[in-house]
């Protein structure tokens, strides 16, 4: 946008938050009730194939424009207190998954329920090394970037998003186990919270790789926004913690 | 022409983007209106009057009350007015994010267009805006419309409230301390702060209706140990603080046009604000259980619920002090916008007097569910916030067309208006007292008392109608034969009104603005003497 506020008194446009909101409208509410309220399959992939390019688009062009800095110089640095603010609300996208499993529990006659399988126990700690270390990898980044080492910093986010993937990979490798056991999500209420609580986790995961993506793909073009890196890695830091209540939640109470 | 449209729908303008939101809010206020008036007709006499079906008043009532809070008010207030006052207010040239905020306004208008969707779908959502389980997922109804309907619209308010948060907190021009902001401002930062906590709890809730309707989940299945209580605590959890969503920003706008009007000094301004303002955001997510005072609870619940319940009444009653004491030998000038200010504080404080039976257990668990609940609603949270709106048009605009609307044609709207609400809601209250006429139903042959009620309430609701319609005609006449209004056409102190009408497309001020020592928005020299 800093190139278009060369224009005296044109008020700034951009297409970009017009094509994700349309995106999002085809990618989640269009798909899913074609898929599950109304049985189209074919409809509801038309309904992806839609929706996840033009968000993917519309983020590309977003982070081209903003990546440069802020319009007015009073807007500089703002990122990282609404990120403070973004993340009181993320919290609470999890206390209700928690304060259900917790009243279901409570109340339950019998814990497990019928149906629950013998949960893995090594895995869940491998993860939780896994995450843990991402969170010191982006911190030690960050602290690269402001000794202005750049390229350590592009090594070590790197090295964080590797560790991410394997952690969902993880995740998925162990949803498909559990499927295969018969355990699925209206297996009972167990299965109900514990793949909705670990499905919400995952998507953090997913949008904090996002957010790394956008980072790492200007940064190996020479462009790197000091502000964007540390409200990025303060998001990735509070995904992390998350995990803590949520495997010691489902697996190890 | 072209030119033109590109300007307003890729627009990173908080004007704009806030004239967006009062568009997209009318249209949803002028449609869940018309499904209002479809129900009153439909009750205007005992029987089936204008359907058969009572599916479709439940289709009805579903958008009547969706659309009136998630599609009119909340945008109209955090959306429209914030936009459009708050970066004037503190002296910013936009907000802090102004691509956030265009996404927030888009995903706001696709929540629209799936709300909008009721109206074609086979099986429409048909669970009120409350989406109560064990109904929604069982119901025939699209659930999953309802679901999707409030993410998108909860998410563009917590984009919103994040961006706001962080205008408020880091862009108020130098100079300008917090002792110094407009009550609007700090209302609605208040209520930006209460979105921020209580929206992602509805947005949890709601998911986990439609995962139980379509993925199996057993969240609100008692058979199998799940708990539809659960489900009624955590959509109250944040319902009730929504309604303090709504009168933050609609008591801050009365504010501001009261001190404007009143030319007067804000009555005892930090009580307002620290106790008032302050008071509501602490207590607001303290006091959901009197929603749910049947259902069956434990005593000391209900108790020290509705304990915390009347101690709201202490904060809202600083606020009511407040502006009392602003009008107190004020001089005080009856143009609409100040007509609509001053009806909003006759609105609430009968909206509110009758609040505090409510509170009581053991009268609430008598009037629970009757028609005098829904005149209470309306009269504190409905009608004042939808008077506070139309008053906060009125007052702005001179500010966002340049020109004056046509004073007789909006008096006019405003007292028709005016009547048809009382005409509608105060009967609401007796017959709901008086024959405990049920919320909710389509027909009610077991209650023939309440038919002469339901006609009076049927006309009123057509005086609505007419009043609407000539205010709309106001605003339309006074963008092609309004007269020019000049840059501050009320004499306000207040920092929005000192740059000209309409401010600048891009920046609002040519430089962010000099605040003077001593500078307040209300200052018109009423304390020195």
């Amino acid at each position: 946008m800093s190139d278009h506020a060369a224009h005296a008194h044109g008020a700034p446009t951009t297409p970009w938050p017009l094509v994700i909101s349309i995106g999002i409208l085809f990618l989640i509410p269009f798909a899913f009730m074609a898929k599950f309220v109304y049985h189209q399959p074919f409809a509801a992939i038309l309904c992806l194939g839609l929706g996840a390019p033009m968000i993917i688009m519309g983020i590309i062009g977003w982070v081209r424009e903003a990546i440069g800095g802020a319009e007015f110089p009073e807007m500089r640095g703002l990122g990282f207190g609404a990120m403070g603010w973004f993340i009181l609300a993320e919290a609470l996208i999890f206390l209700p998954t928690f304060a259900t499993y917790w009243l279901m529990r409570l109340n339950a006659d019998e814990w497990p329920p019928a149906g629950t399988v013998d949960m893995p126990a090594l895995l869940p700690i491998i993860m939780t090394v896994i995450l843990v270390s991402s969170s010191f990898t982006i911190h030690y980044a960050e602290e690269a970037l402001e000794k202005g080492r750049e390229d350590v910093f592009k090594k070590l986010l790197m090295v964080t998003m590797a560790l991410g993937l394997i952690f969902l990979t993880m995740s998925m490798y162990e949803w498909n186990h559990l499927f295969h056991q018969g355990f699925v999500m209206s297996t009972n209420i167990y299965s109900s919270t514990f793949f909705t609580i670990t499905g919400l986790h995952a998507s953090h995961v997913i949008v904090g790789l996002g957010i790394f993506t956008a980072m790492l793909l200007p940064a190996l073009n020479g462009t790197i926004n000091h502000v964007f890196v540390r409200t990025g890695s303060l998001y990735w830091h509070f995904v992390d913690i998350i995990w803590f209540f949520v495997v010691s939640q489902m697996y190890f109470w | 022409m072209m030119n033109v449209l590109k300007d307003w729908i890729f627009t990173t303008d908080h004007k704009k983007i806030g004239l967006l939101y009062l568009i997209g809010s009318i249209a949803a206020f002028a449609l869940a209106g018309c499904m209002a008036l479809l129900m009153r007709t439909e009750l205007s006499a005992i029987g089936p009057t204008i359907t058969d079906n009572p599916g479709d008043y439940n289709v009805w009532l579903y958008f009547h009350g969706a659309a009136m809070i998630l599609g009119f008010q909340i945008p109209a207030l955090t959306g429209f007015l914030a936009n459009y006052l708050i970066p004037l207010q503190i002296g910013a040239r936009d907000v802090a994010f102004p691509r956030v905020n265009a996404l927030s306004v888009w995903l706001f208008y696709m929540g629209i267009v799936l709300a909008l969707m009721t109206f074609v779908v086979p099986n429409p959502p048909d669970v009120m805006w409350t989406g109560y389980p064990p109904y929604s997922v069982l119901t025939p109804g699209n659930t999953a419309l309802y679901t999707f309907t409030v993410l998108l619209l909860g998410f563009a308010s917590i984009l919103g409230g994040v961006n706001f948060l962080t205008t408020i907190t880091f862009m108020r021009a130098p100079g300008i301390g917090w002792n110094q902001l407009n009550v609007f401002t700090w209302c609605t930062y208040g209520a930006f702060i209460l979105q921020l906590i209580f929206v992602p709890v509805l947005g949890t809730a709601v998911t986990m209706i439609t995962l139980d309707k379509y993925m199996g989940t057993h969240f609100f299945d008692p058979a199998a140990g799940g708990d539809v209580l659960i489900y009624q605590n955590l959509f109250w959890f944040y319902s009730h603080p929504a309604v303090y969503v709504i009168f933050l920003p609609f008591i801050g706008i009365v504010f501001d046009i009261v001190a404007t009007f009143a030319r007067n000094r804000i009555f005892n301004y930090k009580a307002a604000i620290y106790g008032g303002v302050g008071g509501i955001v602490l207590l607001a997510g303290e006091v959901w259980i009197h929603h749910l005072y049947v259902t069956g609870m434990p005593d000391w619940i209900r108790v020290g619920q509705m304990i915390t319940t009347l101690m709201i009444s202490i904060p809202v009653g600083l606020l009511f002090i407040s502006l009392v004491g602003t009008l107190f030998k004020g001089s005080i000038d009856f143009r609409t916008p100040m007509l609509y200010g001053l009806s909003v504080i006759f609105l609430m404080l009968i909206g509110g007097l009758t609040g505090i039976p409510l509170a009581i257990v053991s009268l609430d668990l008598h009037v629970s569910d009757t028609y005098f609940i829904i005149g209470h609603f309306h009269y504190v949270m409905a009608v004042a916030g939808t008077f506070s709106i139309f008053g906060g048009v009125y007052y702005l605009y001179p500010k966002f067309t340049g020109k004056m609307y046509n004073e007789a044609i909006a008096k006019i709207g405003f007292w028709l208006s005016f009547i048809g609400v009382n005409t509608i809601f105060f009967p609401m209250m007796i017959v709901g007292v008086t024959t405990g006429m049920p919320r909710r139903y389509w027909d009610y042959s077991q209650f023939p008392d309440a038919a002469p009620y339901h006609t009076i309430m049927g006309i009123g609701a057509g005086i609505i109608a007419i009043g609407f319609i000539v205010i709309l005609i106001s605003w339309i006449h006074g963008l092609f034969k309004g007269t020019p209004a000049g840059d501050n056409p009320w004499g306000s102190r207040s920092l929005e009104w000192t740059t000209t009408s309409p401010p600048l497309a891009h920046g609002n001020w040519e430089a962010v603005p000099t605040i003077a020592e001593g500078w307040g928005p209300y200052e018109y020299g009423t304390d020195k003497a």
